[in-house]
């Protein structure tokens, strides 16, 4: 009887497996169908991390030309940004057959393999906020390039403190790739621009605002000639800054960053915060979803020059990046008219 | 007494060897405004950390506590932010903790389950849970309920002072009531204690509840000490407590330790990362210096045991 | 008979099957493609890593102890591996056997920790826990990515051999490996003797501290060969590798029954616990569902099929003796 059992089981199962043809023929759908007329489209559109709110208000904008556009939008990606579980959804996603994929890069070389393993079945792939291996995709959708963001910062910070003094960086972690390919480029600016400026630490804060607020605190005090923070991960941004406020430090230390309006609103009033660096995140997403689209059905092709994408417009094409624009920059004067 | 509580009293000498210093090195550190701001960052953890001494000397372990210290933080940054007094939240986000801690005790005192398999499951289950209900978005607090209403320093003061004078009662407790001799009781053998008239159950079940209650505590006041609450909060604080559980001596097996190390213990890695700041050294290192530490505690401790096994003759 | 049916239903493995089976059916039912082979391929090639890992936490679990540093470890191989390749200038082929050997090293100081000096499994872990990922953060100053492996390399990562994952025969010959030592051997025997009582195993004449060191040595060689892997199917190696891998790995074991006290549990009950939280994170997708249900669900599983395991036994007890005695030797048994 107990080997029996086992057996029984085993028969249940293949069962199930054999339950699981009958709507396969019934829809016969797949990659094969891409750029069919009449049939929906389903796009994936992966985010570095769930639960950033940097990617929930993407979202909000992917949802809007997913509407619009009348296309299925899988929206999944791993929990805590980890190249690893990129891939694995990446891969997953090629097996359920997707039309295309937009996603944005945790890690540019950890996801390429599997991007181009969906290239090869036909899935088209667009990314966005940060590109992968440029023979991955088709098209990379730029909000702003590393360069673009490391000089703006770097500039920003140079304005705010006169061209001279110590500054410091707060990151999500030593590892970051993205946050280590903008401080590249804030490393060579700074080198090629300003030299009577120094970069003093690089601290990590594990992408958290509790902690940021600590190391934020234990850098006014073992640095006192700092007179800016630099926050480039978003919930640093708002820890430093309650961090400068408390120590009573509000002007003399500066605080800029990357971050989101609605989580520094209060310290960009009060003064504590002076500038925000972000760009529209909502038509980033927006216009993530329309190329992607376009992609899919065949109407965006490598070598246009523009493309015209829904509400916002007739956006401009250089090489194969599509480009959004220039960072924003948030301020005292601005902010209350951006709600995100 | 220097026998008796050599690993107590070898953490609390490096501690001074790191303040001495750190006096010498880096005089900034003493700076009374930040340093009062940076013991005040980390009062909430010390709470948590005595809440987890004597989950850890009752022979249990709880590695939920981050997430409920999270789930407490934002569910009552939302009553907050809809306007409802601190006074009735505070009690709640106490006894919301208190729940949240009677489910590991349910599991672990009524069902018999181990507590490190139960709370492993309860961190990922309320962790995952916050996430998909928040989206990691943070909760902005009301202007002027910072503090509790009071004035910064005030504010700061308070948190401190509450933390350590939890802190005294409880190592206080531990020796002299009964309640505390219970716990001890449990941890080191807890047939012996049932014979003994003491209900084990009871008492696990006790130390969950009390270790919940008390990240509730914490959240609220992390809570007073910014207008943000971030979703995020709390994840790794299990580890940090319990790494100051036992550097300071108290051992995972149960029954021995008191808060006095835990305090020693808890004080000398908090202050790794910031002293490594006023050091200006980089941050490379700092997780290897971390574990080094946790390491070289045990093995101090080891070491000595082995020797006095040898001499003394004791137990194998 | 009615007897050995009842015992086979209340086994944990059994409890496990049918939950496995229930997943597979549900998602067949709502994933279009969930049942294809693509896709069972792209499970097992998903969760190699920590597979290999949990199979090699069984017989850690099976004598009484844990082993935090296995994610850590992970990540620090992968780093070394890469260091070796790329700035030491080795072929692939040394570089992961230097990459295997630092693993049996890194297995061989929490071994030391633990036997020689007597210390809780649990803090040593933890501590090189911290240490491994920090010299891997450090080493690299957390920028530092290798990548640009070769194809020959990236092959056992990402290609087939034979019609399955190239990873398979890697992980079935430790998953093998490991069940003979577990099961058909009497280190095996001993693992679980220590795990009941290490100083019964002592006095039983088993060289419990030799015994105990091999299950930490071979946890730090299959986590350089998890790192190995890990790097040939991501193609590039960095000092974030495997970061909380040790809690998934742990989290399939005991699912798979095997007491975190010690002295009882199975390997293929490791394998149907990674086979169980795998397909459910896989098929939630095919389902449409929400990642983070997916965290939940493991951990609503992990103390379900637990209770479920414990509940029988503790009701049966509680029904025959009745009650003032019925608690004493219900205590008895558990303490």
């Amino acid at each position: 009887m107990n080997r029996f059992v086992p057996l029984l089981l085993m028969a249940g199962l293949l069962f199930a497996a054999g339950c699981s043809k009958a709507p396969e023929t019934a829809a016969p759908a797949g990659p094969a169908s891409t750029g069919g007329s009449g049939k929906k489209l389903t796009l994936g559109f992966m985010p570095k991390s769930k639960g950033n709110a940097y990617f929930i208000s993407c979202k909000q904008g992917a949802d809007e030309a997913a509407k619009e556009l009348g296309v299925e939008l899988l929206f999944d990606g791993p929990t805590d940004p980890d190249p690893a579980k990129q891939n694995e959804i990446v891969e997953n996603w090629i097996t359920q057959g997707v039309d295309a994929i937009a996603v944005a890069c945790e890690n540019k070389d950890g996801i390429s393999t599997a991007l181009r393993k969906a290239k090869q079945k036909g899935i088209k792939i667009v990314t966005f906020d940060s590109d992968a291996a440029t023979d991955a995709r088709e098209f990379f959708v730029n909000q702003a390039t590393p360069e673009g963001i490391g000089y703006a910062l770097m500039d920003e910070a140079a304005r705010l403190t006169g061209e001279a003094g110590d500054f410091a960086i707060i990151t999500a972690s030593l590892t970051a790739a993205n946050m280590n390919e903008w401080r590249k480029h804030i490393d060579a600016r700074l080198a090629a621009k300003y030299p009577k400026m120094k970069l003093v630490t690089v601290r990590p804060c594990d992408d958290m605002k509790d902690k940021a607020q600590s190391e934020a605190t234990a850098l006014l005090s073992a640095y006192p000639n700092l007179k800016l923070i630099m926050a480039i991960c978003s919930p640093a941004v708002p820890g430093a800054a309650e961090a400068v406020k408390q120590a009573g430090k509000t002007g003399t230390v500066k605080v800029i960053g990357l971050g989101l309006p609605n989580e520094n609103r209060r310290y960009v009033k009060e003064g504590v915060t002076q500038s925000v660096i972000l760009w529209k995140t909502v038509d980033l997403g927006y216009l993530t979803i329309q190329a992607t689209y376009a992609v899919a059905k065949g109407e965006l092709k490598a070598g246009a020059t523009t493309f015209k994408a829904g509400r916002l417009g007739a956006m401009e094409i250089q090489g194969d990046n599509i480009l959004l624009g220039k960072p924003f920059v948030f301020n005292k004067d601005n902010i209350d008219q951006f709600d995100f | 007494m220097i026998k008796r509580n050599f690993r107590e009293l070898s953490v609390a000498v490096a501690l001074g060897l790191l303040l001495a210093f750190l006096a010498v090195a880096a005089p900034a550190f003493y700076q009374p405004q930040p340093l009062l701001s940076l013991l005040a960052r980390e009062a909430p953890a010390l709470v948590v950390a005595c809440g987890m001494a004597l989950v850890i000397i009752s022979r249990q372990i709880d590695i939920s506590v981050g997430s409920q210290f999270a789930v407490c933080g934002v569910s009552s940054g939302l009553l907050v932010a809809a306007h409802w007094p601190v006074a009735l939240v505070f009690p709640l986000a106490i006894l919301m903790g208190a729940a949240l801690g009677a489910v590991n005790g349910l599991l672990v005192a009524g069902l018999r389950l181990p507590s490190i398999v139960v709370t492993l499951a309860t961190m990922v289950t309320w962790r995952e849970g916050l996430r998909w209900l928040r989206q990691g978005q943070f909760v902005n607090l009301p202007d002027g309920g910072q503090w509790f209403g009071m004035a910064q320093t005030t504010g700061q003061i308070t948190l401190v002072v509450a933390a350590v004078l939890l802190l005294v009662l409880l190592a206080w407790g531990m020796k002299n009531l009964a309640v505390g001799r219970q716990v001890y009781a449990v941890g080191s053998d807890a047939e012996a204690a049932r014979l003994a008239g003491i209900r084990p159950p009871l008492v696990t079940m006790g130390t969950f509840v009390f270790i919940g209650a008390l990240a509730g505590l914490a959240a609220m006041m992390n809570l007073a000490q910014s207008p943000q609450v971030d979703p995020k909060s709390g994840m790794g604080l299990e580890l940090k407590v319990i790494a100051a559980v036992v550097v300071g001596g108290v051992a995972i097996s149960g029954g021995r330790g008191n808060l006095w190390g835990v305090f020693a213990g808890f004080l000398l890695l908090a202050c790794i990362s910031p002293a490594l700041t006023h050091l200006h050294i980089q941050a490379y290192w700092e997780k290897a210096i971390q574990g080094g530490i946790i390491l070289l505690a045990v093995v101090a401790d080891g070491l000595r045991s082995r020797r006095s096994n040898r001499t003394g003759g004791g137990a194998p | 008979m009615k007897q050995g049916l009842r015992t086979f239903f209340l086994r944990h493995e059994t409890i496990l099957l049918l939950i496995l089976v229930a997943e597979w059916c549900y998602f067949n039912s709502v994933g279009r493609h969930f049942g294809s082979l693509d896709n069972s391929f792209d499970i097992v090639r998903h969760s190699v890593e920590i597979g290999l890992l949990a199979v090699v936490m069984t017989p850690i679990i099976l004598t009484g102890g844990i082993d935090l540093s296995v994610g850590s470890l992970l990540g620090l191989c992968a780093i070394v591996f890469g260091k070796l390749w790329r700035d030491a200038g080795w072929s692939v082929g040394s570089a992961a056997m230097g990459t295997v050997v630092l693993g049996a090293l890194a297995g061989g100081l929490n071994a030391t920790l633990i036997t020689w000096l007597r210390l809780p499994p649990l803090i040593v872990t933890l501590g090189t826990y911290s240490l491994f990922r920090g010299v891997a953060e450090a080493v690299t100053q957390g920028v530092d990515t290798f990548t640009n492996f070769p194809a020959s390399f990236l092959f056992i990562g990402q290609e087939r051999w034979l019609g399955i994952p190239a990873q398979a025969p890697f992980f079935l010959l430790v998953a093998g490996v490991v069940w003979l030592l577990v099961h058909r051997t009497t280190w095996g025997r001993s693992w679980r003797a220590i795990g009941f009582s290490p100083e019964g195993a002592r006095y039983a004449g088993i060289p419990v501290g030799r015994r105990l060191a091999t299950v930490y040595v071979m946890a730090g060689i299959v986590a350089a060969l998890a790192a190995i892997i890990y790097t040939a199917r991501l193609g590039q190696a960095k000092a974030d590798a495997g970061s909380g891998y040790e809690l998934f790995a742990i989290t399939a074991v005991v699912l798979g029954g095997t007491s975190i006290f010690g002295g009882t549990g199975s390997v293929h009950g490791t394998l149907l616990g990674v086979a169980a939280i795998a397909v459910l994170n896989n098929g939630l997708v095919h389902a449409r569902q929400p990642r983070e249900v997916g965290g939940m669900l493991t951990g609503l599983l992990l103390i379900l099929t637990m209770a479920a395991s414990v509940l029988p036994k503790m009701l049966a007890k509680a029904r025959p003796t009745g009650h003032a005695t019925g608690r004493n030797t219900q205590s008895q048994t558990n303490a």
